[in-house]
């Protein structure tokens, strides 16, 4: 049962460590995604990221989110 | 992320431990940007997101601003608007007689710019944003203009009204429909819950009962992880994307059965001797499973429930992690 863990990263999308994320912090082609709740992002989020809570993803990831190509990084609050 | 793929995006990464890593490890966080400022102060990271936007998004803004204008109108905002424009096209019509260029003319003479000016004025707005046009009033010179732009736009406000008119009728039929499936949907996944809780039992006592061949317990076991799965994807979706909210003791009772289901799945596993051998099939199943379940805390499901759920959300992923 042991390969059952590698189920958790999904094979299409693959992870971002914490280093990497700080090197390109200022990079102008990522674009980071905040997928917590308006008043979490409000409260605090990583520099530069773009707020689109999860339960709004639908209907505001095409104005939010205009480029299907661009590079995107999502993160929540924790471990998902 | 999942959703982000589904939704067309081709190159999404993700940051796995999320901003509770990013603050632990002593990052700066970026704060008190108040919600309504949001629009304005990210113009700059929008912009670098925008620097190519494919040709389709482009085409549709248009389309997509209009129907939302309308959308968000209520019918008497329509109208509202649709008199509007009459009146105002009347308005301007009498005050350019009033400056002494009558720009209508009644039966060849020129409507003056008189208390009974204005109520031809008005008149000819109308019969001409109706599109009725008898022709006893006339406009000549930029009136011309001025009427056919003004005909045009009040139809089409006017068909927007009569479009929410009829399509209420039409969303009253459809949300109701929307009901009725929604709880059909609940009692299934709550059914097929008590069913695979259930088979799991039965198939956890046939496998310690170490009399029954190990190719019918993979069978069964297979079935009845592909019938949990599909359950869970639609407790999942639930979750995260929510049409509707179920009642708080109904949600409840289904995370219940979700983590009483896992914790049956635990139970056959463990008592599965080393021998045997999980199908690929089963394998893949059990590997959504986790992941599905993992997905499942209170933490991290986009809305905020009442602590009586979020704990059997956290449970539900301590499970998974187990499983996995």
């Amino acid at each position: 049962m042991a390969e059952l863990s590698a189920a958790a990263n999904e094979p299409d999308s693959p992870e971002v460590s914490r280093d990497e994320l700080i090197r390109r912090l200022g990079d102008p082609s990522l674009v980071i995604v905040d997928v917590l709740p308006r008043d979490s992002y409000a409260a605090g989020h990583i520099p530069g990221a773009l707020s689109l809570p999860l339960a709004e993803l639908n209907e505001r990831a095409r104005e939010v989110l205009p480029n299907p190509q661009a590079e995107i990084l999502v993160y929540c609050a924790k471990f998902t | 992320m999942r959703l982000l793929h589904e939704l067309g995006y081709t190159n999404v990464r993700h940051y796995r431990g999320g901003l509770a890593d990013w603050k632990d490890s002593g990052n700066p966080i970026e704060s008190a940007v108040p919600v309504g400022a949001q629009a304005a102060q990210p113009a700059e990271p929008r912009a670098r997101a925008s620097a190519y936007v494919a040709p389709e998004f482009r085409a549709n803004r248009f389309e997509n601003a209009l129907l939302g204008l309308i959308e968000r109108c209520s019918t008497s905002e329509l109208s509202l608007v649709w008199l509007a424009i009459i009146l105002l096209s009347g308005a301007v019509y009498w005050i350019a007689a009033l400056a002494g260029r009558p720009v209508l003319l009644e039966h060849g003479v020129a409507v003056a710019g008189s208390l009974n000016g204005l109520a031809t004025a008005v008149y000819f707005s109308f019969v001409t944003a109706t599109s009725v046009g008898y022709g006893d009033v006339l406009p000549v010179g930029w009136a011309r203009g001025l009427s056919v732009a003004e005909a045009v736009t009040s139809l089409m406000v006017f068909g927007a009204i009569i479009a929410k008119f009829v399509s209420r009728r039409q969303e009253q039929l459809v949300s109701e429909i929307h009901r009725v499936t929604f709880e059909e949907r609940l009692d299934r996944v709550q059914t097929n819950l008590h069913m695979v809780l259930s088979e799991l039992h039965a198939i956890t006592a046939m496998c310690e009962s170490r009399s029954v061949p190990y190719k019918r317990v993979a069978s069964r076991l297979e079935s009845a992880v592909r019938v949990f799965a599909g359950e869970l994807k639609t407790v999942h979706d639930l979750l995260y994307r929510p049409e509707r909210e179920p009642d708080e003791p109904r949600l409840r009772a289904i995370l219940v059965g979700l983590a009483s289901a896992l914790e049956g799945l635990q139970e056959v596993l463990s008592c599965l001797p080393e021998e045997f051998s999980v199908s690929p099939i089963l394998s893949g199943t059990l590997k959504r499973v986790s992941a599905l379940a993992q997905e499942i805390c209170g933490e991290c499901v986009p809305r905020n429930y009442a602590p009586a759920l979020t704990v059997w959300m956290d449970r539900i992923q301590a499970l998974a992690r187990e499983l996995s």
